[in-house]
């Protein structure tokens, strides 16, 4: 038998579901782009794992098996909906930020990756856990991933600028600084992503 | 009945399927249930929050307030940090920053913005005087916007005085237009002030988008938002000067740099720097200020030459 802890501790590293699942990446294309959007996002994503992975394990004894998929995204859509209203009532200026990405996450797979190969199977506490944990180690990746791509593609980190503004090129100083072009397209997340799982492989097989 | 078709019957399990199908109704119930609730629930903070949203950022586009939610007052053309006198009824400069709270935000909009609507030969008509009602004239057309109506909306920007000094009869400092457009996936929304004279911008913003978070939907950020302050709307010709019948109306939005694109030419100050990797959002901006500000045209002139 598993131990809490293990639930809670595998999804962070060992389980990572973007460096080692590799699910989830379509999102983190999309909302790296920055850390604050990284950051709420990550958050989101942690509530909606957490709740829709306790509430599918809690009606897993009585969910028909033919049905159970459409079970699981009515209970995840749920968690979204609840997320973006919050948002919408609360924090008004971050849901302006963050527009369609927080709908979105319903097509996260790693959502119904967690629901489907861990929540089904196991009770509603380790399977919270679980879902809480997979949704944390999604989030540390792509704050770091939006944190590159913040820096050199904005030369700011949250929103404040950390490359001072007089090192840039100007019109009277062409070989002065530029911000790396490629950093807010899409295929940066691509590169930076790979990289990661690149360093995650090597680091997991010296350890086996 | 014969033997066989009985064991038919026991092989389809009917019993299992209406049990499914219990099952998904429930659960879809219970889902919709939740959400009616939290929806009824959270509706009006939602709506107040939108409201809030909108009068600030009317009054960010007219630098009464800043993008970091205090109060600003203009001097010698410097705009400096202030804070509300309750006791004056004005803004007063201060030297350190107090952040404005969200009552009295409400309340110098409530004192210092004026909403009024535009006829076709561009004229100032009250809404009284036009016989429509102000929330349902807003709630029928702000989706679609309220340039190509009849009476258009523009909000008059009054000084800084105590509210029984504020009449009809008083010289507004500024204009508010509400822009609206196509982004790259869905309808823009946003504010352009203008000073008295009818051509130099005080300011704008972006409210409601659905653009690209991290590319289009900066153009809802503060430091795109600022390049605007003092451009021009119409046009400069190549001499300098601005004819105010024949020049071309709008604020450009261009690719990459305008110091790139113009140089030092009149029109650079019609322009303002695109945000690298949205491009089509910037020409949606470009095209939502040229849109609206043809309708707007026979009002901006006519102020203009009396200026």
């Amino acid at each position: 038998m598993k131990k809490y802890r293990s639930f809670f501790l595998d999804p962070l590293w060992k389980d990572n579901q973007i460096l080692v699942a590799i699910l989830g990446i379509c999102s983190a294309l999309a909302v790296t782009i920055n850390v604050q959007v990284a950051l709420t996002m990550a958050l989101a994503v942690s509530f909606v794992t957490a709740f829709s992975s306790f509430f599918v394990s809690l009606i897993r004894k009585i969910t028909p098996d033919n049905v159970r998929m459409i079970a699981q995204l009515a209970i995840i859509s749920l968690f979204v909906i609840i997320v973006d209203q919050f948002l919408k009532a609360f924090f008004y200026e971050m849901s302006k930020v963050l527009s369609v990405f927080v709908g979105l996450i319903i097509t996260n797979c790693l959502v119904m990756g967690r629901a489907e190969s861990m929540a089904k199977n196991v009770s509603p506490i380790p399977a919270f856990l679980d879902g809480l944990s997979a949704g944390l180690g999604y989030g540390y990746v792509i704050i770091a991933v939006g944190a590159i791509r913040e820096v050199f593609g904005f030369g700011s980190f949250f929103g404040f600028q950390i490359i001072p503004l007089g090192w840039y090129a100007t019109a009277e100083n062409p070989g002065g600084y530029v911000n790396f072009g490629l950093m807010p397209l899409a295929p940066a997340a691509f590169f930076i992503l790979g990289g990661f799982i690149w360093i995650a492989n090597i680091i997991n097989e010296k350890r086996l | 009945m014969s033997f066989n078709e009985n064991e038919k019957v026991t092989e389809f399990h009917p019993p299992k399927n209406y049990k499914t199908l219990f099952f998904v109704i429930i659960l879809c119930s219970f889902c919709a249930l939740i959400l009616a609730v939290l929806s009824s629930s959270l509706n009006k903070k939602q709506e107040e929050a939108k409201k809030v949203d909108r009068s600030k950022q009317l009054l960010i586009a007219s630098r009464i307030l800043s993008y970091q939610n205090y109060f600003l007052i203009k001097e010698n053309d410097e705009y400096k940090s202030a804070f509300f006198d309750q006791s004056k009824d004005i803004l007063v400069e201060s030297n350190e920053i107090r952040k404005a709270t969200q009552k009295e935000i409400l309340y110098v909009y409530e004192k210092r913005v004026k909403p009024q609507l535009i006829d076709l030969q561009g004229n100032l008509i009250d809404f009284s005087k036009a016989g429509i009602n102000y929330q349902k004239y807003l709630e029928d057309n702000q989706r679609l916007g309220y340039a190509n109506l009849q009476y258009k909306l523009i909000y008059l920007i009054y000084p800084n005085t105590a509210s029984s000094q504020i009449t009809d009869s008083t010289e507004p400092i500024g204009y508010v237009i509400p822009v609206n457009g196509m982004g790259l996936w869905d309808a823009i929304y946003g504010y352009l002030a203008i000073e008295s004279n009818g051509d130099t911008v005080i300011g704008t913003t972006w409210y409601e988008q659905a653009e690209t978070a991290g590319l289009g939907a900066n153009i809802s950020l503060p430091a795109w938002q600022e390049q605007f302050h003092n451009k021009v709307i119409f046009q400069k010709s190549p001499d300098g000067t601005t004819n105010f019948q024949r020049a071309q109306i709008g604020i450009t939005v261009v690719k990459g740099k305008v110091s790139e694109a113009y140089g030092n030419l009149p029109k650079s100050e019609s322009a303002v720097d695109g945000i690298t990797g949205a491009t089509l959002t910037g020409m949606g901006v470009t095209d939502a200020y040229r849109d609206v500000l043809k309708q707007y045209r026979p009002f901006l002139e006519k102020i203009a030459e009396v200026k």
